[in-house]
């Protein structure tokens, strides 16, 4: 490849000029590809919810099923339903352009496993759950807020929010709300918190995810 | 006195080692994002607060969380929703005032019409008759009328017993004691003993809601510190922008202490008839 000499005035002009001229028509683009990113229609947010819940609650009140059945139903489940990717890549959030192609691999091959892990871990001792759509639902510019009202046999009700998305032209859960508390933020904190305590690398997070998978499969296995 | 040596001396080791722990470095000036993290997290004392927390995870370890599951498993559920509805009721005048001072007339009218109908409808705030109606309590604390009135958190604190706070919910809490008439109300021993018990049974009551997400916290966090920290950010955004009753199902009357614990009321799912207004 032959390297030009440093770009005169009059050349950086001409570029500044030809990207002035190229912005209308980015706009003109973007707006253009709004409509397929709209807004998500709220009913069909809740119907979405609703049926992925029903799915869930189906696969953990199963009484043919023991705990690891009951577990892998629910992880199919969650992985259908939840923008795993997407969401990784929001929790690792700046630190995405530092990590090599093969940490990043490995990555979203660890966050698949401990998000999912995690969730069918607990969803999985629900016993008898019952789940209902609250009564607020509400749109943000980009997505919706789904509200649900978890009941389990001997504890005081709950409210999750779920924040649903559009992706790829499918409806996906990109968020999880309790009380005020989103779980993308959390872990995005502690995840920054392990990488900045770790001198500022991913490999420090990605020792810190393998142990944990390493936990979880441990404590699968006893029960 | 010889017993008493040693431990004034790791005592004092303990201070030494926090002063010089004390201060978390910054990242370098010429890593912009790095610095915006850093100003985010708003914790310059963040490795004095980590010793902290370690202190408090082992008090809580063997003290706090025991007796709270202890109380679980001792109590039945109505028995303890009616302590829970009981705190809730003897927080009121501090709610209420500080609905007032945030100029918030609507939530103090709730405020008060709740405190008269459960006081007495409700025998003595045992129960929640109020929520029956359709009339779901909220919390209020001075650290909150703070926020309301433009002061900012000041920094992250961790401290043992209390969890997390800042320099503002730390007065906010102080504040609130003090506008708080059964601080100032009567005295002999059977007042300061049922200020005791209450203070304990506040305790209790905090740490038995907390035991399912603090577990939780334990068992999947890689690093339980940060994510308390932005836990309690995020509730208390919520709670001074009076979000936490989106639906009238959640919340959290009675052993909130302006520390940012939520504690999740049973739900209504369903519309209920409209509630007697407030005298």
């Amino acid at each position: 490849m032959t390297r030009f000499p440093a770009a005169s005035p009059h050349i950086r002009a001409m570029k500044r000029r030809l990207v002035l001229a190229a912005l209308p028509a980015a706009a003109g683009l973007l707006a253009l590809s709004t409509p397929g990113r709209a807004a998500v229609d709220i009913a069909r947010a809740a119907a979405f919810i609703e049926a992925a819940g029903n799915e869930l609650v189906a696969a953990i009140n199963d009484p043919r099923l023991d705990l690891p059945a009951r577990r892998e139903r629910v992880a199919a489940v969650l992985r259908r339903t939840i923008d795993i990717e997407g969401t990784g890549r929001f929790i690792l959030g700046r630190h995405v352009r530092q990590a090599s192609p093969a940490e990043l691999a490995e990555y979203n091959r660890l966050f698949d496993d401990i998000i999912v892990r995690n969730l069918s871990a607990r969803f999985g001792e629900y016993r008898g759950v019952r789940f209902s759509l609250g009564r607020s639902q509400q749109r943000t510019e980009e997505d919706a807020l789904v509200t649900t009202i978890i009941e389990r046999p001997n504890s005081a009700p709950f409210a999750l929010d779920w924040r649903v998305a559009e992706i790829g032209g499918q409806l996906k859960v990109v968020d999880v709300i309790a009380e005020g508390t989103s779980l993308r933020l959390t872990t995005r904190s502690e995840y920054a918190a392990v990488i900045q305590r770790g001198g500022g690398r991913v490999s420090a997070l990605l020792e810190a995810m393998r142990n944990q998978v390493a936990q979880l499969a441990a404590r699968e296995t006893r029960g | 006195m010889f017993r008493f040596r040693p431990a004034m001396q790791r005592a004092s080791l303990l201070a030494l080692a926090l002063l010089a722990a004390a201060c978390a470095t910054p990242p370098p000036a010429d890593d912009p994002e790095a610095v915006a993290e850093f100003r985010e997290t708003n914790d310059p004392f963040e490795p004095a607060n980590r010793v902290l927390f370690e202190i408090h995870e082992v008090a809580d370890r063997f003290v706090l969380q025991p007796i709270a599951e202890t109380y679980r498993d001792l109590l039945p559920q109505p028995v303890r929703n009616g302590i829970r509805n009981a705190l809730g009721n003897l927080r009121a005048p501090v709610i209420l005032a500080n609905d007032l001072l945030q100029g918030n007339v609507t939530r103090a009218r709730i405020t008060l019409g709740r405190f008269m109908v459960n006081s007495t409808l409700g025998i003595g705030g045992l129960l929640d008759v109020s929520r029956d109606w359709g009339v779901p309590g909220h919390s209020e604390d001075f650290g909150q009328t703070l926020a309301v009135w433009g002061v900012g958190e000041g920094f992250y604190m961790f401290l043992p017993l209390l969890g997390p706070s800042s320099p503002r919910d730390l007065l906010g809490q102080g504040v609130d004691m003090a506008i708080n008439p059964l601080t100032w109300l009567g005295q002999g021993a059977a007042v300061d003993a049922a200020g005791w018990v209450r203070l304990g049974l506040t305790v209790v009551d905090t740490r038995e809601a907390l035991l399912e997400p603090i577990d939780q916290v334990r068992a999947t966090s890689l690093d339980p510190y940060s994510t308390l920290r932005s836990a309690y950010r995020q509730r208390r955004a919520f709670e001074i922008r009076n979000q936490e009753s989106p639906a009238g199902q959640v919340v959290a009357p009675a052993g909130v202490t302006g520390f940012g614990q939520g504690v999740t009321a049973p739900a209504a799912p369903v519309a209920r008839p409209a509630p007697p207004r407030a005298p």
